[in-house]
């Protein structure tokens, strides 16, 4: 067949064996002649290579020197001097048949899952969450680092509302400062949704985050790679006291599990992907990757729509409330994570809860056999060398939302 | 085979043709009786006097016409006799139009005519000549105490004939100015394309009252004694609405944005791509 004419059309983006995925007929282009037409090389956004040679390499060293019985000593990483100390204070304590879990522990843990966590953390202001005496201590959450750290910790410096001026955040972007986290006691990794790096899709936005809120508005870092959704289970399991957040529960879970597949149907139909992990708490994140097309506000609002969209059809079962009265019995779906600075715990990242879960993504076809506390800082190792990192490709398998939402004209 | 409700003859000019009317459509909501909740006996209905402190019977009733508060001018059956009733019992042709002359807002109810042993062939000929014609006939019937004005047009076979407000009977006849609300040609352009995603052809089989269906489930459960489980809520499958909204609702939070951010250029550094 020999092609004549020339059609404008619009598309999500190229499917895996070359057909055009969700594509809108525009017009036909009469200006352009058929034999110019070229089929341009699909442009595939590659993460760095970690170079995996010499991390594993580094992973081994820290792991050998962890096995030092020493409550404190200085831990090389590659080129750098970390100093760590307390190493048997136990950060989860002993829970059910399972021993206490001391900082050498949590040490391991970062190191083994290092590979898989790293690429997740890297490029994105990071908000710790410090137990420094465990989970049955005191926390408290720190955004902005007074102290100069290492020199091996990246900061960002961006302007923060909250305090009407620049202030520098970390950024992990190597296994150093991941371990440096870890003598920290930050326990919880929290991650923005939003990166600081423009590659592949955000060589549009500005890279300046700092001098004033207009200026990180239109900067990548105000320009999300997700839309998350947070679900919430609100159903108890009886033994709370009262006014205590609900327990990790069966029924609950079950009942989020069903939420997560509609929602995940009603992405489908939008021709969205959608990403599922658990939280390590009671409920379930869900992340739809999309180009750096819409503002924080733009995805909340988005988010918010598809909420409503699902809560119509299953008024009985989730709610959008914010009293807690309200919410009892059924699955938050909670849209007002999707704000610029807002966090979610990132993949991998250890909870401060007592089976020390984390949170760990699932394929959607095996979402039905899991249960939060199958995935432990003691079980999620192995199962990383196993399977590997389920979500290496979230950031390939970005969505066109600006092409799709226009197709609804 | 329904029950005709009415009788008579249709005319025009020289030419009568006797005919049954029907009623073609019929309301299938389901009715309710009203019950006594704590003995589950149905209430009677009682026309109570307040005056004379005692129920009244059919046979005591007068009619009455409010013209004030209160005050009432009394017609009697005799009054009634003396009303001039032309059409009681024939349907006068009175003028043909094109049907879409008659906006949809003046019909009010449709029936059928079918006509008597008698009338098969000039009922044919009327039939075969108003579709021919493309036309719609006008006139006016009396059914149940109530002359009405009524156009007749064939329709799948059968001589329809619907009943028509009076001009006095419909409130939305006056233009009223229009209130100016400025729309761009580009949000009229986006409402046209979603219309024409769901441009479609009239399908009335594709609809049906789902408040109904349920509402009947419900009940047949009952009877058989089922307990009733909530009705499950329509499965999601808009997706074009969903879109849709996905999209008014971005674009709405575009424009609540508080800053079109106007970072200076000479700001803006780029890291060189990856590779």
């Amino acid at each position: 067949m020999k092609p004549g004419l020339v059609a404008e059309v619009k598309f999500a983006e190229w499917t895996a064996d070359g057909n055009l995925r969700a594509p809108v007929f525009m017009r036909l282009r009469e200006d352009k002649p058929a034999n110019q037409v070229r089929v341009v090389e699909n442009e595939r956004f590659v993460p760095e290579p970690a170079d995996n040679d010499s991390l594993d390499y580094e992973i081994d060293s820290v792991l050998d020197q962890l096995e030092s019985k020493k409550e404190g000593f200085i831990l090389k990483v590659g080129a750098h001097k970390l100093s760590v100390s307390n190493l048997d204070k136990e950060l989860w304590p002993a829970h059910g048949k399972r021993r206490a879990l001391t900082k050498r522990d949590f040490l391991v843990y970062l190191a083994r899952v290092g590979p898989y966590l790293l690429p997740h953390l890297r490029d994105r202001p990071l908000t710790l969450v410090r137990y420094p005496n465990g989970i049955s201590g005191s926390h408290f959450y720190q955004k902005h680092i007074a102290d100069k750290p290492p020199e091996y910790v990246d900061l960002v410096p961006l302007y923060s509302s909250h305090n009407d001026g620049d202030q520098e955040y970390v950024v992990c972007d190597n296994l150093a400062t991941l371990l440096w986290l870890g003598q920290l006691a930050d326990l919880e990794l929290h991650t923005w949704y939003a990166r600081t790096s423009p590659d592949p899709d955000g060589h549009h936005l500005f890279d300046t985050f700092t001098g004033s809120r207009e200026q990180i508005e239109g900067s990548l870092l105000n320009y999300p790679d997700f839309i998350v959704i947070d679900l919430d289970p609100y159903i108890y399991s009886g033994k709370e006291k009262p006014g205590d957040e609900p327990e990790l529960n069966k029924n609950a879970f079950a009942k989020t599990r069903e939420v997560a597949f509609w929602l995940r149907d009603i992405l489908d139909s939008l021709s969205l992907s959608s990403f599922v992990k658990t939280t390590g708490k009671t409920g379930l994140h869900i992340y739809v990757p999309i180009y750096r097309q819409l503002t924080s506000d733009q995805a909340r609002a988005a988010c918010e729509t598809i909420g409503h969209f699902v809560l119509q059809a299953h008024p009985k079962d989730i709610t959008m409330e914010w009293s807690v009265e309200k919410r009892t019995g059924k699955i938050l779906f909670d849209h007002n994570q999707n704000v610029r600075g807002k966090t979610l715990a990132s993949i991998y990242s250890p909870r401060a809860v007592p089976d020390a879960a984390v949170s760990m993504p699932i394929a959607w076809d095996d979402l039905s056999g899991v249960y939060p506390n199958d995935f432990t800082i003691l079980t999620a190792p192995d199962r990383l060398d196993e399977i590997g990192d389920l979500w290496a490709g979230i950031l390939e398998a970005k969505h066109d939302i600006a092409s799709l939402l226009s197709a609804a004209d | 085979m329904p029950r005709s409700i009415w009788k008579g003859a249709v005319s025009f000019g020289m030419i009568s043709i006797p005919v049954k009317l029907f009623g073609a459509t019929e309301n299938k909501d389901i009715a309710f009786r009203q019950l006594h909740e704590e003995c589950g006996s149905r209430l009677k209905q009682q026309r109570w006097c307040a005056t004379c402190e005692r129920t009244v019977e059919f046979s005591e009733l007068t009619k009455g016409f409010e013209y004030a508060k209160e005050q009432h001018v009394v017609l009697t059956d005799e009054d009634f006799s003396k009303l001039p009733l032309p059409s009681k019992h024939t349907i006068e042709l009175s003028a043909f139009v094109k049907a879409e002359e008659i906006d949809p807002v003046y019909y009010e109810r449709s029936y059928y005519l079918e006509p008597e042993e008698t009338g098969l062939k000039p009922f044919a000929l009327l039939m075969d000549a108003l579709k021919k014609k493309d036309l719609t006939a006008v006139a006016k019937v009396a059914i149940r105490n109530k002359e009405q004005l009524c156009a007749l047009r064939p329709h799948n076979g059968r001589l329809m004939l619907e009943t028509l407000f009076y001009p006095d009977e419909i409130r939305v006849l006056d233009t009223i100015d229009e209130p100016e609300i400025k729309i761009t040609k580009k949000e009229l352009q986006m409402a046209i394309s979603l219309i024409d995603l769901m441009l479609d052809k009239f399908d009335p089989e594709k609809y049906e009252d789902e408040y109904r269906g349920a509402l009947s489930q419900i009940i047949e459960a009952k009877l058989e004694g089922a307990e009733i489980a909530a009705v499950p809520a329509p499965k999601t499958g808009k997706v074009i609405d969903l879109m849709a909204a996905l999209k008014a609702s971005v674009d709405a939070a575009k424009d609540k944005s508080t800053g079109s951010p106007t970072p200076k250029r000479a700001t803006r550094r780029r890291k060189a791509a990856a590779g």
